[in-house]
């Protein structure tokens, strides 16, 4: 009897399911068309709005994201009248809320063309001021959060609260979106061949830190840091008519959240001759990749105490990474010196 | 018809949902920061409220009580997803602003609360005035909460820039402290609202009896 109830109760469950299900599927039926027309209607203006002149868009494959969490979802040559504008692409990226989609133009001539957020899912009336159309970074002039990218260069350095004006209250939606905004421009620029566009694909030739050799081949014996969490991994001698005139090394450690890459070229004489940072994978790290920064070490000596604040000055907005690339670029300079004296390169 | 419009009034002070029963307050916290937002949230918790007191009321009789509750979310969630993907359809701006919170519709108590309540144990009319009342006591509730939150916290109104550009928006207002404070000033001048209107009508009810709701979950009747 018990049972019998059981399933009576079950059947009747099922039945209510059921008549549930049908209705839904269709009022999914009558929407979902709408839906879709709707989303590309918005796809399309979004494109449109971002390339104003462009006369059509064709899809394209060619632009890849370097990063795991950053998804493009759809990339589109912006035809002009006379050939190609730029690239437009839909991008979708972590944020506060969850995941926020944007549409980026890149310009041929290496600037973003303009940003529109498509979905944001961040708090209301904080986060989520980045797809309003009346919320202002700039009262003044009437700029928008995404409307401050337009014409923005893309070798600027894309840090929030420096040169990207943030969102009241909603700093993580102001960078996640800064982030994606940079990804595309990256990933674009590498496509329209900008060259110069980000930093991290600098030279990485030995040559440029060792301009006093005039041939440049790599160490026999390559140089060893004792400083823990210091790994060089390439050694290179510059020698000049045969004679040893330094050497260079490129070296990766951790740094504030990420990790930085160096190229440190160091004289027999132990000074530094040339430094780049290649790359900084910090949440915060880009400034440091100016050229400006890395040129400070410039014909300082190996043995001498190198510190952000005395005698380095830091990247402004990055100090953290700073100082993690200075204690870098001082330990490879070192483990150089003691390469050079210990001789075998 | 005194008696069904006694049933609406009840939602909109006497047994507001919000303020009384103190029900559905964490959705009333999140979408209160902007006034379209609080509009519409209540609107869509009002349609959805009364179309599940109007079915659930029809089929009152139908539904064993040992497995109401199931039965009861299938209703609500259908109506919350029918009107999700209407919203989204028609209303593509203000689905988006709205955000997570429509879906939040299915978990929100006072959807629960007042089927549970009220619409199980009484007749179609009653049920649908009575989702009628508590909806638009909702409504008001988050529009009231909105207009102070925007107004401070923004400086807009509906997205309109009201106060002189040289006001510093108070950020706290947006945030959910400020929320609470506006909610405790709200909240006391309603309850002292409610307490003249029902003074020297009948003893006044506990927030005991109004929270273990009644049989017939209705306080004029109580």
């Amino acid at each position: 009897m018990k049972r019998w109830q059981m399933i009576k109760l079950g059947l009747i469950l099922a039945v209510y399911t059921i008549v549930g299900c049908v209705g839904l599927a269709f009022v999914y039926n009558s929407t979902s068309k709408t839906i879709a027309q709707r989303q590309e209607a918005d796809l399309q203006a979004g494109l449109r709005e971002v390339f104003p002149k462009a006369t059509g868009f064709t899809p394209t494959d060619t632009v890849k994201s370097a990063s795991p969490t950053i998804v493009f979802d759809a990339a589109y040559t912006a035809n002009g009248p006379s050939g190609s504008l730029g690239i437009a692409v839909k991008v979708h990226g972590p944020s506060y809320g969850g995941p926020t989609t944007l549409i980026v133009g890149v310009s041929t001539d290496g600037t973003i063309t303009g940003v529109k957020v498509l979905e944001n899912k961040d708090t209301p009336g904080l986060g989520a001021n980045a797809a309003s159309p009346t919320y202002y970074v700039d009262k003044a002039s009437k700029t928008t959060f995404p409307g401050q990218f337009a014409g923005k260069k893309l070798t600027d350095g894309f840090v929030v609260k420096q040169d990207v004006i943030a969102i009241t209250s909603a700093t993580i939606t102001s960078r996640s979106i800064t982030n994606l905004v940079q990804a595309v421009g990256k990933a674009a620029s590498e496509v329209l061949g900008i060259g110069g566009s980000s930093p991290s694909t600098s030279s990485q030739d030995p040559r440029a830190v060792l301009p006093t050799a005039d041939t440049v081949r790599t160490s026999s014996k390559p140089a060893t840091s004792s400083v823990p969490g210091v790994s060089i991994l390439e050694t290179s001698v510059g020698t000049k008519a045969g004679t040893i005139v330094g050497a260079s090394a490129k070296a990766k450690a951790r740094s504030y959240d990420g990790d930085v890459t160096v190229l440190v070229g160091v004289s027999t004489d132990g000074t530094i001759l040339g430094v780049q940072i290649l790359e900084c994978t910090d949440s915060q790290g880009s400034p440091i990749l100016a050229p400006e920064f890395a040129q400070q070490f410039v014909g300082k000596k190996a043995n001498a105490p190198l510190e952000v604040g005395t005698n380095i000055d830091a990247a402004s907005g990055a100090t953290s990474s700073s100082r993690g690339a200075t204690a870098l670029v001082k330990a490879t300079a070192d483990a150089l010196v003691k390469a050079l004296v210990g001789g075998g390169l | 018809m005194k008696r069904l419009f006694g049933v609406f009034v009840n939602g909109l002070i006497v047994e507001n949902p919000l303020f009384i029963i103190m029900i559905g307050l964490c959705s009333s916290m999140a979408v209160t920061t902007t006034v379209a937002n609080g509009i519409g949230m209540g609107v869509a918790l009002t349609f959805v409220l009364l179309m599940s007191e109007f079915i659930i009321s029809l089929f009152r009789n139908l539904i064993p009580d040992s497995i109401r509750m199931p039965i009861f979310l299938i209703v609500i969630a259908a109506f919350t997803t029918i009107m999700d993907l209407e919203m989204q359809a028609y209303f593509p701006v203000l689905s988006k602003s709205m955000g997570v919170f429509i879906p939040l519709v299915v978990v929100n108590c006072i959807v629960m609360g007042r089927v549970e309540a009220f619409s199980s144990k009484q007749p179609v009319l009653d049920a649908v005035f009575d989702g009628f009342g508590m909806g638009i006591g909702y409504t008001w509730v988050l529009i009231a909460l909105a207009v102070v939150r925007e107004l401070l916290g923004n400086g807009t109104l509906l997205g309109r820039q009201i106060m002189p550009l040289s006001f510093t928006p108070m950020i706290f207002f947006i945030l959910p402290p400020g929320g609470f404070l506006v909610f405790a000033l709200w909240m006391a001048a309603s309850n002292d609202l409610r307490r003249r209107l029902l003074a020297g009508r009948k003893p006044e009810p506990t927030q005991d009896s109004c929270c273990t709701l009644p049989d017939n979950g209705s306080a004029e009747k109580a």
